[in-house]
């Protein structure tokens, strides 16, 4: 029996730098693809290697989008806060960049922007989604943990 | 006929633990491997005879809990679960690693399964069962080792395997006549 090599995995799997650094990749990526795709889609008379170079960034985006989303999901799963924490931050982000994408389009009149804008709704509402769902969940463990204390420290006679 | 449960058979404290560690709180963690991290090695060592094979195939099945212990919804099977997970990790070694099928339970033949010839005469102790249980096929091992030596209950090996109750009644008849075959076998000699 190795318990060294056991903690070893505990130590690895459970690291939140990890997840941090994915729920990051996650974000940053979708913000990519969705500015590029937005560009690439929009810009009128684009030389076809800009156009070009648009599409390969844009897939790139949406790779490590499924990537860091793969890691999350099958990897390194979230846990309880960790999920709260992490459509915490997806909300924000999201919410920030479709703020952007709004003024840009508002302000500056820049075409790509509403596209982008659609996304970033997109992503906001789902990041909401999924923060009501992480907080409802991560709430309900609360009360049966407690509940449970409760028992464990004064079980039932007989 | 149903063992008494072993002292760590606590579903409460099973589903205690899997809430911490479902909120991510690490040392649950640790209290998880610490309470069950013995019976798993013990169940792999006894599937696959090996120390070292056991060592990799509980480090895979912890692999797997770590992992998985988010999407399980009654913590106070957290005990079945567990074996569950260790059951496939080994059936999955198992196979890779001989490459050949399992005896099913249509194909299975008392009269053609082998017998060890030169198997020391079996003696009284655990130790000894242990030794008759390694020589079983796999499936009447498995099913021997979870309810006597784990001491799971028939609905706990049912949902560890996967098979109904009553498929888990016909694989314990059969290994326990296989065990009494290998007992009285090499009882004669």
């Amino acid at each position: 029996m190795n318990m060294t090599a056991v903690s070893a995995l505990l130590d690895r799997e459970l690291s939140a730098r990890s997840r941090v650094g994915h729920v990051l990749l996650l974000l940053a990526a979708a913000a990519m693809a969705t500015i590029t795709g937005s560009l690439w889609a929009t810009e009128p008379a684009l030389p076809a290697r800009t156009a070009a170079a648009f599409a390969v960034m844009t897939g790139m985006g949406l790779c490590w989008v499924a990537y860091a989303a793969w890691v999350l999901a099958a990897r390194r799963v979230l846990l309880g806060r960790q999920r709260v924490v992490a459509s915490g931050m997806a909300t924000l982000f999201s919410g920030v960049a479709l703020a952007g994408a709004l003024a840009t389009g508002l302000l500056a009149g820049m075409p790509a922007a509403w596209p982008a804008a659609l996304v970033f709704a997109g992503m906001t509402g789902l990041a909401l989604a999924l923060l009501v769902r992480a907080r409802r969940d991560y709430a309900r463990l609360c009360r049966r943990r407690e509940q449970l204390a409760q028992q464990l420290r004064s079980p039932a006679p007989g | 006929m149903s063992p008494a449960h072993p002292p760590n058979h606590d579903p409460l404290a099973d589903e205690w633990l899997t809430v911490r560690c479902q909120l991510g709180e690490r040392e649950a963690f640790d209290e998880l491997v610490a309470r069950w991290q013995l019976p798993l090695w013990r169940y792999a060592r006894q599937l696959t005879g090996h120390d070292a094979a056991a060592d990799d195939a509980t480090q895979d099945v912890w692999l797997r809990v770590l992992r998985g212990i988010a999407r399980l919804r009654e913590g106070a099977k957290l005990r079945p679960w567990l074996f569950g997970i260790a059951h496939r990790v080994l059936m999955d070694r198992l196979r890779a690693q001989y490459r050949m099928p399992l005896v099913s339970d249509d194909e299975a033949d008392l009269a053609a399964q082998p017998i060890d010839e030169d198997a020391l005469q079996l003696e009284t102790d655990l130790a000894a069962l242990r030794d008759g249980l390694a020589r079983l096929p796999a499936l009447e091992c498995e099913v021997l080792t979870l309810f006597y030596l784990q001491q799971l209950s028939l609905d706990e090996v049912s949902q560890v395997l996967a098979v109904p109750v009553g498929t888990v009644k016909s694989r314990l008849h059969r290994a326990r006549r296989l065990l009494r075959l290998q007992l009285g076998v090499q009882g004669e000699r």
